[in-house]
C-alpha cells in the first residue's frame, strides 16, 4: 500500500505561486484530481512524480522522498498530457525501452505484460504513428506501467479519446485500482470522474480546496440547503407536509414537480419516506438535485 | 427543410481508404449531435458538408444545394467552427472576425458591426481588442465560434467546442450553444466524443460508425426509461435489499444503489419500496426510474480497433 503525501507544499515559479500550502494525501484506489485551467494540476503531478522540486514542504512516495530520489520511480509511473512517443517506433520497442531504463531482470517478459494489461498486444508490432489516438495513449499506460509500479499518476488520460476509448480506459483504471494501486488522474470531464471515481482532489488557484468523496464535500457545505426534486402521487399535499418540518427552509413548485430545500439533509432524508407513508402519499422520483460532481466543483470554484 | 441530407454517400480516399460507406441520413433541423469513434467518419462528412471535398458517389444537398456546384450559397448559409487551433496569433480578434465577415460577403461597414456585436454575443468585450496570441483557450474557442456565427449563418457545424475548456468553460459553451439553438433559431450540428454532452444539449442524434449510419434518432427517444428503479440510501443497501427481495421484487445491487424492477404493478413497487425504507429507519437518498443512456449505444459495439489496424 503506498500513499503519496504532500506536507505544506509550495512550489513558486519566480513571484508566480503555482502550488500554495498544500498538504494532501491520496490513498490507493482511484483518485481524481480537478481544478480549472491554471490552478496547479500539472505542478502538483509533477511535484509527486520527482519532476520540480517543491519550494517549500515536503513531498513523498511510501514515505521516500520524492525529488531527488531515483529509486522512488521504482515505486511510480507517470502518464505526462503532452504526447511525446516516437512515431518510428513500435509500441513494443517503446515499452522495452522503459523497461531496460529501469533495469528490469527481464525487460522482454515485463514488455509483455504490460502490453497485454492495456490489451495492445494485437498491434504491439505495428508503428506507433500509425495508431489512433486512444492506442498511443494506452501504448503510454504501458510504459508508465512496466515496472510494475504501485503508483500512476495520469495527466488528463482522457483527453481526445472517442467514447468506445473512453470506457476502455476507465476499465483499464478500475482494473488497476481494484488490484490495490495508487492511481491519481486529472480531468476536466466532471460526469467522467463521476462515474470513475467519487474520490477528488481540488485544487482552486494552487490551494487545496477539498479533498474526499464529493458526496461528503458536499454533505459537509451545511451553509448550502440541499436541493431535492420529488414526485408523488399528490405533490400539493406533500408539500404542505414537508414545510411543517423543521429540516425542510422552502418548497416550490415548478415543471411538474416539488423543489425541496432541506437545510438539514440527514433529518429531512430520514424522515421523507415516514411522511409520506404516513399520508398516503406515494414516491415516484427523489432527486437529488445539487449533489453531482460538477455542483460540487462548482461551489468550491465559486468560494 | 431538412439540413444535410445525404444518399448513399460515399467517400474514398486514393481508392484505398474507405471514410464513409453507402450513408444515406438526413438532419433535420434542431440542435443535432453527431458522434463515433475516431475514423468513423465524421471529419470527412463535415468537409463532404462544406465542399471541400467531392463524393466519390451517392450525394449530398447542404440546406437543399450542392455544396460542390453551389458552393458559394453553401458557405453563404453555413458556418464553421473547426476542432484544431486555427487562429492568427498576431491578429486582433476584433479585425480577424470582421475579416472573416468580408470573406463571407458582407460590406465593410456591416462587418465591423456584425463583428463587434458577435464578439460581444459570444462573451467577449474588451479584450476583443487584443492579439488572439494572448488568448487562453476559452477565449480562442470563443473566437472560433465568433467567425461561424458573424455572417449570421442558418447552419452552424460545431467540430469539437469544448476542447481544451475546463469545467467551468465547458458550462458558458454548452450554454452559449443551447442558446443558438434555442433563442436565435440556428441549427446546429455538434460532433463531440463527450455524450454527456450531447446529452445536455441536442436535440437528436446521428450516430455513425465505419461510415455507415449507426443510429440517427431524437434524444428523447435514446434516453427513455428503462423499468428499473434507482434506489440510493445512505446506509448499507444489503438490509433493504433482503426486504425488497422478500416481498417479491426483483431486486440488483449496482455500485452504491439498488436496482428494482418496476415489474407489472408499478403503483406497489412504488409503495414498497418507500414503506421499506419508512419501516427500517433508512435515509432516502436518490429514487429514480433508471434511463437508457447514449453511451449505451457504444457499450455494445464490438472493439474495431483491431479490425480498423
Amino acid at each position: 500500500m503506498t500513499a503519496v503525501e504532500l506536507d505544506s507544499v509550495s512550489r513558486w515559479y519566480g513571484n508566480v505561486v503555482a502550488v500554495n500550502d498544500v498538504t494532501l494525501t491520496v490513498n490507493p484506489g482511484l483518485t481524481g484530481l480537478l481544478g480549472p485551467n491554471g490552478a496547479g494540476k500539472t505542478t502538483v503531478l509533477h511535484l509527486m512524480a520527482g519532476l520540480l522540486a517543491p519550494s517549500q514542504g515536503t513531498v513523498t512516495v511510501g514515505g521516500e522522498a520524492a525529488w531527488r530520489n531515483p529509486d522512488m520511480y521504482k515505486q511510480l509511473g507517470l502518464v505526462t498530457e503532452r504526447e511525446s512517443v516516437p512515431g518510428f517506433l513500435t509500441a513494443r520497442e517503446f515499452v522495452l525501452a522503459s523497461a531496460k531504463l529501469h533495469k528490469l531482470p527481464d525487460p522482454r517478459a515485463a514488455t509483455r505484460a504490460a502490453l497485454g494489461i492495456v490489451e495492445m498486444e494485437s498491434a504491439q508490432d505495428r508503428e506507433i504513428s500509425t495508431y489512433s489516438k486512444g492506442m498511443r495513449q494506452r501504448t503510454r499506460v504501458a510504459a508508465a506501467l512496466v515496472h510494475d509500479p504501485t503508483v500512476l499518476l495520469l495527466d488528463e488520460p482522457f483527453n481526445g479519446m472517442d467514447p468506445r476509448q473512453r470506457m476502455h480506459m476507465m476499465e483499464l483504471l478500475h482494473r488497476m485500482a481494484d488490484e490495490g494501486r495508487t492511481i491519481l488522474f486529472s480531468s476536466h470531464i466532471l460526469e467522467e470522474v463521476e462515474q470513475l471515481s467519487g474520490t477528488v482532489q481540488v485544487i482552486v488557484s494552487g490551494r487545496l480546496a477539498a479533498s474526499g468523496d464529493y458526496r461528503h464535500i458536499r454533505r459537509l457545505m451545511t451553509n448550502r440547503p440541499h436541493v431535492f426534486t420529488i414526485s408523488s402521487s399528490d405533490d400539493r399535499r406533500l408539500a404542505t407536509v414537508l414545510i411543517g418540518q423543521e429540516s425542510v427552509s422552502g418548497v416550490s413548485m415548478a415543471d411538474g414537480a416539488l423543489q425541496v430545500h432541506a437545510s438539514d439533509y440527514g433529518t429531512f432524508t430520514r424522515a421523507l419516506a415516514k411522511l409520506a407513508k404516513k399520508s398516503g402519499i406515494r414516491l415516484t422520483s427523489v432527486l437529488p438535485a445539487d449533489e453531482s460532481l460538477e455542483k460540487v466543483f462548482s461551489y468550491l470554484v465559486a468560494a | 427543410m431538412v439540413l444535410i441530407e445525404t444518399d448513399s454517400l460515399e467517400k474514398r480516399y486514393d481508392d484505398k481508404v474507405t471514410a464513409l460507406a453507402d450513408l444515406s441520413v438526413a438532419i433535420e433541423p434542431g440542435i443535432v449531435g453527431l458522434v463515433g469513434v475516431n475514423g468513423a467518419g465524421k471529419s470527412t462528412l463535415i468537409k463532404l458538408a462544406l465542399g471541400l471535398l467531392a463524393p466519390t458517389g451517392g450525394s449530398i444537398r447542404v440546406l437543399g444545394h450542392d455544396p460542390i456546384a453551389d458552393g458559394e450559397a453553401v458557405r453563404a448559409r453555413v458556418g464553421y467552427m473547426p476542432e484544431h487551433d486555427c487562429l492568427p496569433p498576431d491578429v486582433i480578434a476584433a479585425e480577424f472576425v470582421t475579416h472573416m465577415a468580408r470573406v463571407s460577403g458582407l460590406p465593410a461597414a456591416t462587418a465591423r458591426e456584425r463583428a463587434s456585436e458577435t464578439l460581444r454575443h459570444v462573451g467577449l468585450y474588451e479584450e476583443r481588442y487584443r492579439r488572439i496570441g494572448g488568448y487562453s483557450t476559452g477565449m480562442k474557442q470563443r473566437v472560433k465560434l465568433a467567425q461561424a456565427l458573424v455572417h449570421d449563418p442558418e447552419l452552424l457545424l460545431l467540430d469539437e467546442p469544448t476542447n481544451g475548456l475546463d469545467p467551468e468553460g465547458r458550462r458558458a459553451m454548452l450554454d452559449l450553444v443551447h442558446r443558438i439553438g434555442s433563442e436565435f433559431g440556428i441549427s446546429v450540428v455538434v460532433c463531440s466524443h463527450l455524450l454527456g454532452e450531447i446529452e445536455r444539449i441536442c436535440t437528436s442524434l446521428v450516430a455513425i460508425d465505419a461510415g455507415r449510419l449507426l443510429r440517427s434518432a431524437t434524444l428523447s427517444s435514446m434516453t427513455q426509461h428503462s423499468d428499473l428503479l434507482m434506489v440510493e440510501i445512505d446506509e448499507d443497501p444489503a438490509d433493504l435489499a433482503e426486504f425488497l427481495g422478500r416481498h417479491g421484487l426483483e431486486v440488483r445491487k449496482d455500485k452504491r444503489s439498488l436496482m428494482v424492477r418496476i415489474g407489472g404493478e408499478p403503483d406497489e413497487t412504488y409503495d414498497l419500496i418507500r414503506d421499506a425504507v419508512a419501516e427500517l429507519d433508512l435515509s432516502l437518498h436518490r429514487l429514480e426510474q433508471h434511463r437508457h443512456q447514449v453511451a449505451d449505444l457504444f457499450r455494445d459495439l464490438p472493439t474495431a480497433e483491431a479490425t480498423h489496424a
